[in-house]
């Protein structure tokens, strides 16, 4: 049994900001309150193409569980914390950005996907960006867990999910609007003069 | 500075938290060299420098000698290894200079 979901946003704002807005958004401290605590395991940048990858592990507060699920939780090892892997693809050259992200932990109990895509919208590819998010969530094959609770994890992953994705999607709105704000204000530090 | 020292009670609960607790500078350095690199120059079309390496380096460093959690580890140390670009996009993997520079 899989769950899965298509969501998608039109941001008002340049594929530049709005990508720089989604690698903060994790980062800025009060940007997100369920995220505890972000690392950065890998990262290439080819200067010569423009394309950069990176790696991030996230930990966060893992959805409140019901009675039920918590004590498989336990079982399953899944401690406190929800840590997930994040693996980002951006090709400057070509404006494209590829987010991949999986649960590291209660993964014996459920296996989440999510693949986002940030691309200039095609009818204002300089001032519109259009992200997709595909989630795709499917509940272990434990033996002791029967298809009911199986159906109910996934319900409770997806709606924690959903939930989540509308706080990143306020969090990158709110980072998108700030550095606007910052592009047409000078900064104070004079390495910011080269800035339109 | 973006990335103080504002939450000081919630790394600590986190898996990582030996490596959040003996690199929060160096990650806050990177992390905030990054993000201004990144918007600044990298995303509007200024790719031909890393300004952050050097604080890459030092931060990897620490990870490498302070993170505990093995899954993450692994992760780290393969990617010394295994530059992998080509894994998320295989459409633009034909493209010239697909070839990682390290």
């Amino acid at each position: 049994m899989v769950v899965s979901y298509t969501q998608e946003h039109v941001y008002l704002h340049p594929w530049h900001r709005v990508t720089a807005a989604a690698w903060r958004k994790f980062t800025d401290p009060a940007a997100l309150p369920h995220i505890l605590d972000v690392q950065t395991l890998s990262r290439d940048v080819d200067p010569r193409a423009g394309r950069l990858h990176a790696v991030r592990a996230i930990a966060g507060r893992p959805p409140p569980l019901p009675l039920l699920l918590r004590g498989l939780a336990a079982t399953a090892g899944a401690g406190d914390v929800a840590l997930c892997v994040e693996r980002t693809s951006v090709d400057a050259a070509a404006r494209a950005m590829r987010v991949v992200s999986r649960n590291a932990t209660f993964r014996r109990l459920v296996d989440v996907e999510e693949r986002c895509s940030y691309a200039p919208h095609p009818e204002r590819p300089d001032e519109w960006t259009v992200f997709t998010q595909e989630t795709s969530i499917r509940c272990a094959p434990l033996a002791a867990v029967s298809a009911t609770v199986a159906g109910m994890v996934e319900r409770r992953c997806a709606e924690s999910f959903a939930q989540n994705a509308a706080r990143g999607k306020e969090a990158v709105e709110r980072i998108c609007d700030g550095l606007a704000l910052a592009e047409h204000v000078p900064g104070p530090s004079p390495a910011d003069g080269e800035e339109r | 500075m973006v990335f103080g020292r504002g939450k000081p009670s919630s790394p600590a609960a986190a898996t990582s938290s030996a490596a959040a607790a003996a690199c929060s500078e160096l990650r806050a350095a990177y992390h905030e060299c990054f993000n201004r690199w990144y918007a600044d120059k990298f995303a509007k079309g200024q790719w031909n420098k890393d300004d952050c390496a050097a604080d890459w380096h030092k931060y990897r460093a620490c990870l490498e000698e302070h993170l505990e959690d093995k899954h993450l580890r692994q992760i780290l140390l393969e990617s010394e290894t295994s530059p992998s670009y080509a894994q998320l996009d295989p459409d633009s993997s034909s493209r010239q200079g697909a070839t990682p520079s390290k």
